[in-house]
C-alpha cells in the first residue's frame, strides 16, 4: 500500500516536472495569442466543439490555412475544412445550404452571392453576434477599421432591385477586390503608346501593342459564364455610361439593349477579336492572369490584387514592368469600377453558431488579417490599418513604381457593387456572357444578341417570380 | 396450440425466401430509388433556392424544352458527336487491332502501352491535353505542328477547334478499349476459314472482307454499343476543357442538364433533360443490342 502511494507521488512529481518543461513552448503561444486575449470575451466558451468550413480555392484560403492552428490553440475549437475550386464550391455550398444540414458552419461568400442566399433564407445576419458582448469585444475588434465601402457591400436589406449597403451585415470582408487596368509599361514606353483613358483609346493601345510587340494587346476573361462579366467588362461599361446604366432598370426590365451598352459591347468585342488572344472565348480568370504574368499580353483589366502575382519575381516574367491605371472613363471623366469582397458568413442551419462566429471574429481580426497579408500574400487588405501598416506599404508601394497604391486608392473613391441585387444574378450574368460569345463569333449583331439576352432574362425573372 | 404451430410455420416458410432475397431487393431498391426520385423531380418545378414554391407540374419541364433554343443545339451536338466519335473510334480501333494482331516486332510493348490511357481518369486526360493544346506556340502540340509548317491551331478558342479537340481527347482515352476488345476477338477467331481461303489463293484484302469482318461483326457491334452509350453521356472531358463553350458549340445534353441543375439550381428542369438523355440512350442501345443479337446468331451458324 505504501509502495503504491510512493509510486503515485513519484508519478505526480514526474507530471509536474514535465509540465514545468512545457512553458517554453506555451510561452511562445502566449505571445502569439496575447493579442487575442486582450479582447474581453471568453475565447474558450465553445472549446471542444468542431467546426467545418467551406472554402473556395483562392489566395485568401492559402493565407488562412497556416494560421488555423493558432485558432485551435486560442479557442480549443477543432476546425475541419473543405476546399473546392470556385464552380464546384458554389455547387456544393448550394446543396448543403438548401438541404439545411449545416455541414458548413462558416462559408466563404460575398455581396452578390449573399443576395441569393438571403432570398432563400440560408444565411444569418451577423449583427447579433457583433453586438453580443459575450461574443464580441467591439472596442478590440474595431469594425470601423474596415473600409466603409466594403462593409456596406456586405450589408443587404433583402430588397430586390436595391438595398445594398442597408440592413444587416451578412458577411465580414477578408479582402478587397476592385478592377483596374494593368499594362506593360515597358512596351507602352518603348512604342510611345498612350495609357488609355477611354474605351476607344484602349482599343487603339491594344492594336498598337499587337502590331509592335507581336503579343496580344489585351487579355480578358471570355468563357460563357457570369465570371467573365463582373470584372473589367462591367467596370468599363459602368464607367462608359458615367455610372448611369444598370443591367436592370427600376422595373426590373433587362437593359442590355440600351444604345450605350450596345456601343460599348461592340467596341469591347471588336478590341478583343482584333487584338486579343485567339482563345479569348475559352479564357478563365486564371488563364488571362497567367497570360499577362507570362508576358503574353499588353493589358489586362481585372482584379487589382492580381498585381501581387504580376509583381512576384519568382513566378512572373513582368515583375517591375507593369504600370497601373484606372479603367477607361466615360464622357464624365470618372471611373465606376465594380467591387467584390470575399467574405466570411454563417450558415443558418449551423449547429454551433457561437463557435462559428468566434472563428469569423478571429479570422477577420486585425492581427490575423495582417499576418495573412504580410506572411501569406492575401491582398488587398480589407482593413485600413493593414493597408497603412509600414510593412504592407513597403511591399505594395513598390508595385508599378508606386502607381499601384495610388490607383487603388483613387479607384476605391467611386468603386461600388456593380450589379443590381436580385437572387438570379448568376443566371443573368450567364445569359449576358453567352450574348457576348454570339457577338464575338459573329452569329448575331451586338444589338440583336443583347436584345435576345434581355428577353431571356425577363423570362427567367418571371419564372423565378422576381417580377410579375 | 394448433394456432401456435401454424404461426411458427407461417413465420419461417413465408419469410425465408424474402430473407434470402433481401440483399438483392436492397440492391434493387438502391438502384430504383434514385431513379424514381429523379423522375419525380423532373415532374416538379424543384428550384433549390426557392424551396417554398415546390410544385408538381406534370410534364411542363418536358414541354418547355421544345421552346428552349439551347436544347435543340445540345441535342444536335449530342447525336452528331456520338455518330462521329463512334465511327472514328471503332474504325481506328479496328485498324489498331488488326495491326497488333499481325506479327509486327515490338507489338507486346505496344499492347502494354495501349493500356496507359485506360488507366487514366478522363478528367486528368482532359486537363493534360488542355495544357498541350494551348492556343499559342507555347502549347506543345502547336509547337510540334510548327515543324510541319502548320500555323498555330486555335484548339479551344474556336467552335470547330473545340469540337475537334474534344473528339481527339475522347478518342485518345477510349481507342485502347475498342482495340483491346477487337484484338481479343481476333485472337479467338477460328483458323480453319483462313487456311481454306489460303488454299483457294484468296488475297489478304479478300480474307479481311469476307472472313475477318463477318466473323468479327458481333464484337464490332459490341464496341459500337459501348462507345455509343458512353459518347451520348460524355461529360468529364467537356467539363474539364470547355464547359460547353465557346458559343455553346460543345454543349451536349449532359452539360446542359448540369448547368440547369447545378449552376442555376433548377433541379426539375435539369432532371427532365437527364431523363430525355436516358430515353435516348435506352432506345439507341436497345436497337444496337438487337443488331448484336442478330449478328451473334448469324456467326454462330
Amino acid at each position: 500500500m505504501r509502495l503504491q502511494r510512493q509510486w503515485l507521488a513519484g508519478l505526480l512529481l514526474a507530471m509536474l516536472w514535465t509540465m514545468g518543461g512545457l512553458p517554453s513552448a506555451s510561452a511562445q503561444d502566449d505571445a502569439a495569442l496575447a493579442y487575442y486575449r486582450q479582447a474581453k470575451i471568453d475565447w474558450r466558451q465553445a472549446a471542444g466543439q468542431t467546426l467545418t468550413i467551406g472554402l473556395n480555392k483562392h489566395p485568401f484560403t492559402e493565407s488562412l490555412l497556416p494560421l488555423i492552428p493558432e485558432f485551435r490553440r486560442l479557442t480549443g475549437i477543432n476546425v475541419e475544412y473543405l476546399i473546392l475550386p470556385e464552380a464546384e464550391y458554389f455547387t456544393k455550398l448550394a446543396a448543403d445550404l438548401s438541404q439545411q444540414r449545416g455541414e458548413f458552419s462558416v462559408i466563404m461568400t460575398g455581396p452578390m452571392r449573399n443576395w441569393q442566399f438571403v432570398s432563400a433564407d440560408w444565411i444569418v445576419p451577423l449583427d447579433d453576434f457583433l453586438n453580443n458582448p459575450k461574443l464580441t469585444d467591439l472596442s478590440w475588434y474595431k469594425l470601423e477599421d474596415f473600409y466603409p465601402a466594403l462593409i456596406a457591400a456586405n450589408r443587404y436589406s433583402g430588397k430586390i432591385g436595391g438595398g445594398v449597403g442597408e440592413g444587416p451585415i451578412y458577411s465580414i470582408p477578408v479582402l478587397e477586390e476592385s478592377y483596374i487596368l494593368a499594362y506593360r509599361k515597358d512596351i507602352f514606353d518603348q512604342y510611345n503608346i498612350k495609357v488609355p483613358t477611354t474605351i476607344e483609346e484602349m482599343a487603339e493601345a491594344a492594336r498598337l501593342v499587337k502590331k509592335n510587340a507581336g503579343i496580344p494587346g489585351i487579355v480578358a476573361r471570355g468563357t460563357p459564364s457570369v465570371a467573365s462579366m463582373g470584372t473589367g467588362f462591367i467596370s468599363g461599361l459602368k464607367s462608359y455610361t458615367d455610372g448611369q446604366w444598370s443591367e436592370l432598370d427600376a422595373k426590373l426590365n433587362a437593359n442590355f439593349h440600351d444604345p450605350r451598352s450596345v456601343k460599348f459591347t461592340e467596341a469591347w468585342i471588336n478590341m478583343v477579336r482584333e487584338s486579343g488572344p485567339p482563345n479569348w472565348a475559352n479564357m478563365q480568370w486564371y488563364d488571362a492572369m497567367e497570360a499577362f504574368t507570362a508576358g503574353q499580353a499588353g493589358m489586362i483589366a481585372d482584379a487589382d490584387f492580381f498585381a501581387a502575382g504580376y509583381e512576384d519575381p519568382t513566378k512572373s516574367k513582368v515583375a517591375g514592368k507593369v504600370g497601373y491605371a484606372l479603367i477607361p472613363a466615360g464622357p464624365g471623366g470618372k471611373t465606376y469600377a465594380g467591387l467584390w469582397t470575399w467574405a466570411l458568413g454563417i450558415n443558418k442551419a449551423a449547429k454551433n453558431k457561437e463557435a462559428a462566429w468566434l472563428f469569423v471574429e478571429w479570422a477577420t481580426a486585425q492581427r490575423t488579417l495582417l499576418n495573412a497579408t504580410i506572411g501569406y500574400r492575401n491582398y488587398d487588405p480589407s482593413r485600413a490599418s493593414i493597408m497603412n501598416d509600414p510593412r504592407v506599404q513597403e511591399i505594395m508601394g513598390a508595385w508599378g513604381g508606386g502607381s499601384y497604391i495610388k490607383t487603388v486608392a483613387k479607384n476605391l473613391e467611386t468603386a461600388r457593387v456593380a450589379w443590381t441585387p436580385q437572387p438570379e444574378r448568376t443566371r443573368l450574368g450567364d445569359i449576358w456572357a453567352r450574348a457576348l460569345q454570339e457577338i464575338y463569333f459573329q452569329r448575331m449583331s451586338a444589338a440583336d444578341a443583347l436584345k435576345n439576352a434581355d428577353a431571356e432574362v425577363d423570362k427567367v425573372l418571371k419564372e423565378a417570380e422576381i417580377k410579375p | 396450440m394448433n394456432t401456435k404451430r401454424r404461426r411458427r410455420r407461417w413465420r419461417w416458410e413465408t419469410f425465408l425466401p424474402y430473407l434470402l432475397l433481401a440483399p438483392a431487393l436492397v440492391l434493387l431498391a438502391g438502384m430504383v430509388y434514385p431513379f424514381g426520385l429523379g423522375l419525380y423531380y423532373s415532374l416538379t418545378n424543384y428550384w433549390l433556392q426557392y424551396p417554398n414554391r415546390f410544385r408538381f407540374i406534370w410534364f411542363d419541364n418536358y414541354v418547355n424544352l421544345t421552346s428552349e433554343p439551347l436544347f435543340a443545339r445540345a441535342l444536335e451536338f449530342t447525336l452528331g458527336f456520338t455518330l462521329v466519335a463512334v465511327v472514328v473510334q471503332v474504325g481506328l480501333g479496328l485498324a489498331v487491332a488488326l495491326f497488333l494482331h499481325a506479327r509486327v516486332p515490338g507489338r507486346k510493348v505496344m499492347r502494354a502501352l495501349m493500356l496507359l490511357p485506360l488507366m487514366m481518369p478522363p478528367v486528368i486526360t482532359a486537363l493534360m491535353w488542355k495544357i498541350m493544346m494551348a492556343s499559342t506556340n507555347a502549347g506543345i502540340l502547336n509547337y510540334l505542328l510548327s515543324f510541319l509548317g502548320v500555323d498555330p491551331v486555335n484548339w479551344f478558342g474556336s467552335k470547330q477547334g473545340a469540337v475537334v479537340s474534344i473528339l481527339i481527347i475522347d478518342t485518345w482515352g477510349n481507342l485502347p478499349f475498342v482495340s483491346l476488345i477487337l484484338l481479343g476477338a481476333l485472337q479467338a477467331l477460328p483458323t480453319e476459314p483462313y487456311e481454306a481461303a489460303r488454299v483457294d489463293g484468296a488475297s489478304p484484302a479478300a480474307m479481311l472482307r469476307y472472313i475477318t469482318l463477318p466473323l468479327l461483326s458481333p464484337f464490332i457491334l459490341l464496341a459500337v454499343t459501348f462507345r455509343t452509350m458512353d459518347s451520348l453521356r460524355i461529360f468529364d472531358v467537356i467539363y474539364a476543357t470547355t464547359m460547353g463553350g465557346p458559343d455553346d458549340a460543345t454543349t451536349n445534353l449532359q452539360i446542359m442538364a448540369y448547368q440547369y441543375a447545378f449552376q442555376w439550381y433548377q433541379m426539375g428542369k435539369g432532371m427532365a433533360q437527364t431523363i430525355v438523355l436516358l430515353v435516348l440512350v435506352v432506345i439507341l442501345s436497345s436497337v444496337l443490342m438487337r443488331l448484336w443479337n442478330r449478328a451473334a446468331a448469324s456467326t454462330a451458324q
